[in-house]
């Protein structure tokens, strides 16, 4: 019962739980609690009439001279007994509908779902005020009208959640060795959607309670039980208002906001508990950024560097617990110039950049560095600086360029709000003219700008992405993973245009991968990343031709040689380190074939082997080029 | 592609019209009791009035479709929904026997006159206090947001209403019922106008409060997603500020859920017509529909229910088309 103990941590889930309880023990022992019984008949005096609050009468009296506080106490039966078994009735309705409709699919769910959407329309209290006029106001009838009028939500709920779990594999295999219908229903299908329909089944109760009330005060309750609903009914047509008595309107509505709200947040916190929310938050204000304001040796080392990354440590901070995602990485880009940053996934690439703009998603935290764009501090900027910075200097083609593209704005609409941003002055048509012509760069017709993402197909999003990103003509352009879930022939095409663009327009291109063919094909120069530090890093000839760091040896094994084929390839031993448990030494060392016993404790330092060219391991200790 | 499915959307509106207006003619003849004999249910009634009467409601035809000879189309449905396309929807049995369709005129549009201002506010607030709580996720304005959501929620309509009725009229002096001052003249048009207003103020605020929680609860949950979206890091790499973002990106998004919710909720928004008129006695369709049951006066209920659902199928329709301006994703029903 791990929801139950999660539910009794939720504070508000637990406050809830206690309300509703309060109000079942205060049913079951109404007999006890109440002083006196409002079922009996007795003589009342004009005097009784509506008496203010004493210590006789806690809440006063009502119309007709009983106590107010026995009322609610035997109210809270009726309350609870129309709400618990309302619900009950529309949950199997609605159950059966839903799962028969998901289940069955076809012209039998579409049918059951078309019945649905129309009692979707019908005011349901009209219905019901209707219906409990013509058929009775007894209990019994009250109690029918509501859980068979309330059934929609449930069956709509329970359809989707069949219709989920009936695609799954393991539904799929059962149907496949020929189980039963009924063999499914009840070994798979059942215990994934049940529990997925407890917060709506709360929802339901107190949704039969309002109901119940509601009837009630409107006169339509069963006269011969005493309800909350009806105890305001009475007291509203019967003089409460003019008489000034306020707690004979107050305590039944009150009684009724205490179950209801109790109820409600029990259902909002299950809902919590059982379909939490993903947690990320890109607009969440950013944490402060490291005061430092260094000016590292990678910006003065050779021709100007456009982007410089020095000593950048980020952290995130996940539970309470802090995780070192970035440690020291330092690299740098000149004009002109393609990088590829490799490494496995979890070794800090994309985090770096997305530092590097100031864009790490919620809980991350930059700790130390300096990033340098066209010799800024991006840490020091203020707000107002850093958005001209971005998208001007630096702009990022993300992961997944299916959803980096807002679905209700059109293609081109979405780059000419880049470009007039960032060229205020420019004329509207002017900056269409721009974007149709980054799409005609991109290989796609101008006149499709006009079009939705989702009319484009996955390649031609992510051309239209790059178009989106030369819109400022930046100095940087980071590509993550431009070609992952791209086929082939398209991936090809795509690293031949930023290749191509790279070239004639002279910028720099930061491209993030696990693949080394790729680097090898568009790259000047590669960073190799591993647990969030900088392995080793050189021309792609010199890196590829030969590797120095341990880890980048074992990486090229694990690549196929064009020039030698047989060659077998290699996988290296072991996982990538956890963040939550970095091993104290060498990041690489657990599953390093050279380490040795330093390797274990201490960390060792990028060292310089030629002017660009570092690799960090203590086998190269000797082997650095001091003065450069 | 998209006209097709504009077609569609009214055919799906127009079938659900029929459908409502059988159920609804089925309703009150499937349950028990003679319509003819419960509204006429004076006991001096002899057998020979009670036919007279019969024939007059034309209750002596057979119910679907006549096949004792003559037109198999007079019988009572299909006289019905003859009558009906007239625009006829019978007399009332209780009140002075006036024809139905112009008590409902009366009573529509004040139930318009309360409902709209009270819809917009709720839904102005609810969205901006919804956007706002999200925005400030996990803070104190977005935890009292959500209980003040969570309790408007629990709180019953006509609870609230009452509320606002004994305190807002014995503190504040507003009038607490009705459309106008009983008996009052006025000097100009200027003056009556005020005295509905302040008729209107009270179950305005405590229909909006009512309607606000919902919204708010979407809005804010709506808008948390839309955050999480990797084209709102799009935007803000762009360059964008926070509130440029939550204009141009986050904004339209986040509001597709709450055009669906102003459609589903208006069954809800009936509810709390009938439930706030009842206790105001502002003479809309809420209170006519009270005081018909009271009455037992069918042709009026009948004519009320048919009214109500047919406002919600016509509202449903306007927040699909809207939806689908809205978000060009939509292809297909």
């Amino acid at each position: 019962m791990t929801v139950w103990r999660k539910l009794l941590r939720h504070r508000l889930g637990a406050v809830g739980l206690a309300m509703l309880a309060v109000a079942v023990l205060v049913a079951i022992f109404a007999a006890v609690i109440a002083p006196y019984d409002p079922y009996e008949n007795v003589r009342v005096s004009i005097d009784d009439i509506y008496q203010s609050p004493s210590p006789q009468h806690l809440l006063g009296t009502d119309d007709a001279g009983k106590d107010v506080f026995s009322g609610l106490v035997y109210g809270a039966r009726v309350s609870l007994l129309v709400g618990f078994a309302g619900a009950f009735i529309s949950l199997i309705v609605g159950g059966v509908i839903g799962l028969v409709a998901g289940f069955k699919g076809g012209r039998l769910g579409n049918g059951l779902m078309r019945f649905t959407d129309f009692f979707l329309v019908i005011p349901e209290l009209a219905l019901q005020i209707v219906i409990v006029a013509i058929i009775g106001q007894s209990l019994r009838n009250i109690i029918l009208v509501i859980g068979l009028l309330g059934w929609t939500t449930s069956a709509r709920l329970v359809r989707a959640q069949t219709l989920s779990v009936r695609a799954r594999k393991f539904v799929e295999r059962a149907r496949a060795v020929g189980a039963s219908d009924l063999y499914i229903l009840r070994r798979h299908i059942f215990p994934q959607v049940v529990p997925l329909m407890l917060a709506n089944a709360v929802l339901t109760i107190s949704l039969a309670i309002l109901a119940e009330s509601t009837l009630a005060f409107i006169g339509l309750g069963d006269p011969t039980v005493i309800s909350w609903g009806q105890m305001l009914n009475f007291a509203f047509t019967r003089g409460a208002v003019s008489a000034g008595a306020w707690w004979a309107l107050v305590a039944p509505g009150l009684a009724i906001v205490w179950v209801v709200l109790g109820v409600t947040l029990l259902g909002n916190a299950l809902e919590d508990l059982l379909n939490p929310r993903r947690g990320r938050h890109f607009l969440e204000p950013e944490p402060a950024m490291p005061a430092e304001e260094t000016v590292g040796p990678a910006a003065e080392r050779g021709a100007p560097a456009v982007l410089a990354v020095q000593d950048l440590a980020v952290e995130f901070v996940v539970a309470g617990a802090r995780m070192r995602a970035v440690d020291g990485t330092t690299f740098s880009v000149r004009k002109g110039e393609a990088l590829g940053l490799v490494g496995e996934s979890g070794s800090g690439k994309t985090t770096a950049m997305l530092a590097a703009l100031r864009l790490l998603p919620p809980g991350g935290e930059v700790v130390g560095g300096s990033v340098l764009l066209g010799g800024q501090n991006v840490f020091a900027l203020t707000a107002d600086e850093l958005r001209d910075v971005r998208w001007t200097r630096m702009a990022m083609v993300f992961q997944g360029a299916m959803n980096a593209l807002n679905p209700v704005r059109t293609v081109e609409d979405q780059i000419v709000e880049a470009i007039s941003l960032h060229d205020p002055d420019l004329s509207k048509s002017a900056a269409q003219e721009r974007a149709a012509h980054l799409l005609e760069v991109m290989g796609i017709d101008a006149d499709r700008g006009s079009e939705y993402p989702h009319q484009f197909s996955g390649g031609m999003r992510q051309r239209a992405m790059i178009a989106l990103a030369l819109a400022c003509d930046p100095d940087v352009i980071v590509a993550d993973e431009p070609t992952t879930a791209l086929d082939v022939m398209i991936q090809a095409q795509i690293l031949e245009l930023l290749k191509k663009l790279q070239r004639e327009l002279g910028m720099a291109l930061v491209l993030i991968t696990h693949d080394l063919g790729v680097v090898a094909e568009s790259c000047d120069r590669v960073v190799v990343m591993y647990g969030g530090i900088v392995a080793e890093q050189g021309t792609v000839e010199e890196v590829y031709s030969d590797p120095q760091h341990p880890y980048t040896k074992l990486l090229m094994e694990a690549f196929p040689d064009m020039e030698d084929p047989d060659r077998p390839l290699v996988s290296i031993p072991g996982l990538p380190p956890r963040l939550d448990r970095l091993p104290p030494g060498c990041r690489f060392a657990p599953r390093c074939p050279a380490a040795f016993d330093r390797c274990q404790v201490e960390r060792p330092p990028s060292y310089v082997l030629s002017p660009g060219r570092e690799a960090s391991c203590f086998l190269l200790e000797s082997r650095q080029v001091v003065g450069v | 592609m998209r006209g097709r499915l504009v077609l569609r959307k009214l055919g799906w509106a127009l079938v659900t019209l029929v459908v409502v207006a059988t159920f609804n003619f089925m309703l009150f003849r499937v349950l028990p009791g003679d319509p003819a004999k419960a509204g006429l249910r004076d006991p001096r009634l002899n057998q020979e009035a009670v036919e007279a009467a019969r024939i007059r409601f034309g209750l002596d035809k057979p119910v679907f479709v006549n096949l004792e000879g003559g037109s198999p189309f007079d019988s009572q449905f299909f006289r019905y929904i003859g009558s009906l396309a007239e625009g006829d929807l019978g007399t009332s049995y209780a009140f002075n026997n006036r024809a139905v369709s112009d008590l409902l005129g009366r009573a529509l549009v004040n139930t318009i006159w309360l409902v709209l201002p009270a819809q917009i506010l709720a839904i102005v607030l609810g969205v901006v206090m919804g956007l706002v709580a999200a925005w400030k996720r996990g803070t104190a304005i977005d935890v009292g947001s959500l209980l003040f959501a969570l309790f408007m929620w629990a709180l019953p309509t006509f609870f609230l209403a009452i509320l606002l009725l004994f305190f807002g009229g014995r503190w504040l002096g507003l009038p607490t019922g009705g459309r106008v001052t009983l008996g009052a003249t006025y000097e100009s048009g200027w003056e009556q106008a005020v005295d509905i207003l302040r008729h209107l103020l009270l179950p305005t605020i405590g229909f909006a409060l009512v309607l606000i929680g919902e919204y708010l609860l979407v809005m804010r949950s709506s808008v948390m997603e839309v955050f999480g979206e990797d084209y709102i890091q799009t935007a803000k790499a762009k360059g964008l500020s926070t509130i440029q973002i939550i204009r141009k990106h986050a904004f339209r998004n986040a509001m597709l859920p709450i055009v669906t919710l102003i459609a589903l909720n208006l069954g809800f928004t009936v509810s709390g017509a009938i439930q706030v008129e009842t206790v105001f006695s502002w003479p809309g369709l809420g209170k006519l529909t009270v005081d018909a049951v009271s009455q037992r006066d069918y042709p009026v209920l009948q004519g009320t229910f048919l009214l109500l659902a047919v406002a919600v199928i016509v509202a449903n329709l306007i927040a699909e088309l809207v939806y689908l301006r809205l978000d060009p994703r939509v292809t297909e029903v």
